[in-house]
């Protein structure tokens, strides 16, 4: 079925599909219709799943723990300082291994107020042990919380599907959605195997770890994050042959030829495909990469991706105060293995905070600073900033 | 080093080794809760001894025919009791300190409809006892203990002086509160019953106290009020002056008696406001005239706020002097009254002040009160100021007597007429089954501390199931209102006064089912388990399971460490905590 829906509406029709057994959410904007549609969904029975109510986004993830620590395949959403609020739960859920998929629309930080979009709520999860997901369009959003729960149930790792606030959310745009038998036969239901909490074998779960334990069990998420970059290639390839869409981590937009190489997330992946359709009219060389995962970190790609290329430059819609584009940080660290010769120079851009547009023209402007500029003016540019 | 290459020695989450219940938490403790089904308010209160609390969970759950059959335990007369009954379990109801009591009345009134329109009936006993019983007066008492008595296996002969059953149901209560197709349809589930009825039979007159006595193995007296107070002024023998009963009767009747255009009704309680309401319909103007203030009408608030809405004006601290007229009553000479002290029933005594006025009339109706005719009553049991001596159960003097109904010292109301009749019943099956029979026996099976008694629970009728249940009566305070949501009470829906002056026809609509399944959801069911689950779900220890025997929760006592929380977390106060030795 082909249907006109924003990126939210996505995010629901992907749970729903999936048959997820447990959401508990709590409403903030941009994130509300998504939860205002599982709640609509359940109540007319076209998703057959427990709605909890509970009174904050701490609370949500803490019921989405528990849930997936009985056995079922859980859900949540949220967005900006629902997010912030939710940190510590995050870092609890990757810790304790619960499967829990979660959607972040990407709302920017408060103070001062705002509710449009931009990457520093999740970004600044980096470290909780959570997979991310970014997301160009409604299409992906779907499919990419349907694989989501594949990708988290193999690993027993939570994963965060990330779409952008209004550009997705509350943006329509048509999306195939599949039938649910297409997508019982992708995705099977949730074994949670040994670890989860039976009544009739009660165990303790997460208890006080002493210094002679606690390594192995980050050694051991670790080890999975590794290994994750082979099951979400796996997951995409199997999504493929099931459906006829095809994702990657490290997608390029001709690329290879090209001198200066973009890096993008996000929706600015697909204005960027505008752009590079654009240039290259033009005349100008060059290609796009556009990054799903920032976690794992898809190092190994990359670099095969941008080996030898002269310049990169990077697209953050985020930034870390005090260093760089978050994005940013991550490539020039990747690009650190490379022998000099072929090592490309490193141009990080901050651009579109706070829901701030970025245009065509926004993309054609750095693609020019960069081609002209020998050497990048600082460590990072921030890109349409009214200076006085 | 590749991560992918190392596996090492842990799952995959912290977790203990052996499962948790060698920590047995019981140990811990220093108290326990215990699931106690405690008496709501409501129940402790009615007269007839009904399970409200039980029939409201019964009708949330649309579990019509069931919450019928539960209130059948008690009373047999739901759909009469629901119009007629004074309900004073509403004033008694937890729920009115939170916003507002249950309209129990409303739903009951449902219940009782439903079962005459689904024309349920309740099975004759299967097994006779073979002991005959004597009841003499086919009013409320007599008919409810008929009706037990026969249930529990006696063969019943129900004796009235009336052409009909029901006494003060049918002769006393005007239909447009009481429909008589209503009263009949109810009375007629009797006789299926196998209850014999001898009418038009006076005791003491067409047949003997003693012939009763001899034929029957227990007689129960249940004569009733009919005797009417009368003032002691001028002129009673005047046309136009009439008695309340006698007045009810004839309207009852169907008659039309010559009543006036301008009636003065004497009196401030319910016989009054049915006077009134009745000359109202027979197109008078009518004035009640009470010697005391409205604050002291005996008569039931909403009774006279249907008669104020009907145009009935209100006369206070006036009482008649003299009635004035040649052959008819032409006027009345009222006295004005003043309150005074305080008298035995807690209510400001009326003292004359010598000031007179006239009023005209030509109609007047004295409803100053009722009591027994104590020459109908047999020689062998005794009385005391026109109130047969008796016990709460009905046990008299003579100990094959037994008493119910107004004749003993009971609110002269239907529905304390029907419990004393089931207490009766329950007296004389345990005389003739040589079984203790005062109250003070009956233990768990009263509600609370008023008297009141469950034949349910003699039973053990199961419809409702209550595990412990306990006499200790729980209050708001007791109860965790955290969990109810403030809901506005379902009031019944009245027909227009215009319309209801026309004619004898109910004013007070009945209830939609929906109406009646909201109003019982609103209920707190105080006391009694409904398995909400909260304490299962609280528990830190999960040491609450469901219970086995199939109802309700049970505590694991190996793990309980005692905190309190499921108690604290009981919406309905249906556990307690109780220090250990």
């Amino acid at each position: 079925m082909r249907k006109v829906i924003t990126g939210n509406v996505a995010v629901a029709y992907g749970a729903m599909l999936s048959d997820v057994q447990v959401v508990a959410a709590y409403p903030i904007t941009p994130q509300t219709t998504i939860i205002e549609e599982l709640a609509t969904m359940q109540s007319e029975g076209t998703g057959d799943f427990d709605y909890i109510r509970v009174e904050s986004e701490h609370s949500a993830m803490a019921a989405c723990i528990g849930a997936a620590m009985g056995g079922v395949r859980t859900f949540t959403a949220t967005c900006g300082q629902g997010l912030f609020l939710m940190h510590e739960m995050l870092h609890y859920a990757a810790g304790a291994r619960t499967p829990v998929v979660l959607a972040n629309v990407n709302r920017a930080g408060a103070a001062p107020w705002s509710i449009w979009s931009d990457q520093t709520d999740s970004v600044s999860q980096r470290e909780t042990g959570w997979i991310q997901l970014y997301c160009e369009g409604n299409q992906e959003v779907l499919d990419t919380t349907i694989m989501a729960f594949k990708i988290a149930e193999q690993l027993r790792l939570p994963v965060m599907v990330v779409l952008d606030a209004f550009f997705l959310s509350h943006t329509a745009e048509p999306v195939d959605i599949p039938e649910k038998e297409r997508v019982r036969g992708f995705l099977p239901p949730f074994d949670p195997g040994d670890c989860w909490l039976d009544p009739n074998n009660p165990r303790t779960f997460g208890g006080i770890t002493m210094t002679d334990a606690y390594m192995e069990f980050r050694w051991q998420i670790q080890r999975d994050m590794e290994k994750a970059k082979t099951v979400i290639t796996q997951v995409h390839n199997e999504f493929a042959e099931a459906f006829g869409r095809n994702y990657s981590q490290v997608d390029e937009y001709p690329a290879q030829d090209a001198e200066v190489v973009l890096v993008v997330s996000g929706t600015a992946a697909s204005t960027g495909r505008d752009a590079i359709d654009y240039l290259r009219k033009k005349g100008k060389d060059v290609g796009m990469v556009k990054l799903k995962t920032l976690r794992p970190f898809p190092r190994e790609d990359l670099i095969n991706a941008l080996r030898g290329k002269k310049k990169v430059a990077v697209i953050d819609r985020n930034f870390s105060p005090g260093a760089t584009g978050v994005w940013a940080q991550e490539i020039r660290s990747a690009l650190y293995e490379l022998p000099d010769a072929e090592r490309p120079l490193l141009y990080g851009y901050i651009a579109g905070l706070g829901g701030r547009d970025i245009s065509v023209k926004t993309i054609e402007e750095i693609y020019e600073k960069t081609r002209q500029d020998e050497r990048p003016d600082d460590v990072d540019m921030w890109i349409g900033v009214n200076y006085v | 080093m590749k991560y992918t290459d190392r596996s090492v020695n842990v799952p995959l989450c912290a977790q203990s080794l052996n499962p948790g219940l060698v920590n047995k938490t019981g140990t811990w403790k220093f108290a326990e809760p215990h699931f106690v089904d405690q008496t709501s308010p409501c129940n402790q209160q009615c007269p007839a001894g009904e399970d409200i609390t039980g029939y409201m969970y019964l009708v949330g759950q649309e579990r019509f025919e069931d919450a019928w059959r539960l209130i059948m335990e008690e009373n047999p007369f739901p759909a009469v009791m629901g119009r007629v009954c004074f309900h004073t379990c509403e004033e008694q109801c937890n729920r009115k300190d939170y916003d507002e009591a249950i309209a129990i009345h409303v739903v009951e009134r449902f219940i009782g409809d439903y079962g005459i329109s689904k024309g349920l009936t309740v099975e004759p006993p299967k097994d006779e006892k073979g002991k005959k019983i004597a009841i003499v007066g086919a009013g409320p008492a007599g008919l409810s203990a008929a009706y037990q008595l026969r249930r529990m296996g006696y063969a019943v002969t129900v004796f009235d002086s009336n052409a009909k059953p029901g006494g003060m149901m049918r002769y006393g209560i005007p239909s447009y509160r009481l429909p008589r197709e209503i009263l009949d349809s109810e009375i007629d589930r009797l006789h299926h019953l196998g209850i014999g009825f001898s009418l038009r039979v006076a005791a003491g007159k067409d047949i003997s106290w003693d012939s009763l006595a001899s034929e029957h193995d227990a007689v129960l007296v249940a004569i009733g009020a009919w005797d009417e107070a009368r003032l002691e002024i001028e002129g009673l023998d005047k046309g136009g002056v009439f008695n309340a009963l006698t007045f009810l009767r004839e309207v009852n009747l169907g008659r039309r008696p010559k009543i006036g255009k301008e009636v003065v009704v004497v009196g401030g309680g319910n016989s009054a406001i049915d006077c009134a309401r009745s000359s109202r319909r027979l197109g008078a103007d009518v004035t009640i005239a009470y010697r005391r203030t409205e604050a002291e009408m005996p008569a039931h608030p909403e009774e006279v706020v249907l008669a104020k809405e009907e145009g009935v004006q209100f006369l206070f601290l006036a009482a008649p002097a003299k009635i004035a007229g040649n052959g008819r009553i032409t006027g009345l000479s009222l006295e004005k009254m003043a309150l005074g002290e305080e008298d035995a029933s807690g209510r400001k005594r009326p003292a004359p002040t010598g000031e007179f006025f006239e009023m005209q009339c030509d109609g007047m109706i004295m409803a100053v009160g009722e009591g027994t005719r104590v020459e109908d009553l047999p020689v062998f049991i005794t009385h005391k100021a026109g109130v047969v001596e008796a016990d709460d159960m009905g046990n008299t003097t003579h100990q094959k007597f037994f008493a119910g109904g107004d004749i003993i010292d009971i609110p002269h109301t239907v529905t304390h007429a029907i419990g004393s009749g089931k207490r009766a019943a329950i007296a004389i099956d345990r005389f003739l089954q040589g079984e203790k029979r005062e109250q003070g026996s009956l233990g768990r099976f009263r509600w609370g501390e008023r008297g009141n008694v469950s034949l349910g629970r003699i039973n053990g009728t199961m419809l409702f199931p209550r595990r412990n249940p306990a006499s200790e009566v729980v209050a708001l305070k007791d109860m965790n209102t955290f969990y109810f949501d403030h809901r506005s009470r379902t009031n019944s829906q009245r027909i227009p006064p215009k319309e209801g002056l026309k004619g004898f026809q109910e004013v007070i609509a009945s209830p939609s089912k929906e109406e009646a399944v909201t109003e019982a959801q609103r209920c707190f069911i105080c006391g009694s388990c409904t398995e909400c689950g909260n304490c299962y779900i609280f528990c830190p220890e999960c040491a609450i399971k469901s219970d086995p025997g199939g109802y309700g929760y049970i505590a694991d006592m190996e793990y309980c460490k005692g905190c309190g929380i499921c108690v604290n977390e009981c919406p309905r106060g249906a556990m307690r905590m109780k220090f250990m030795e």
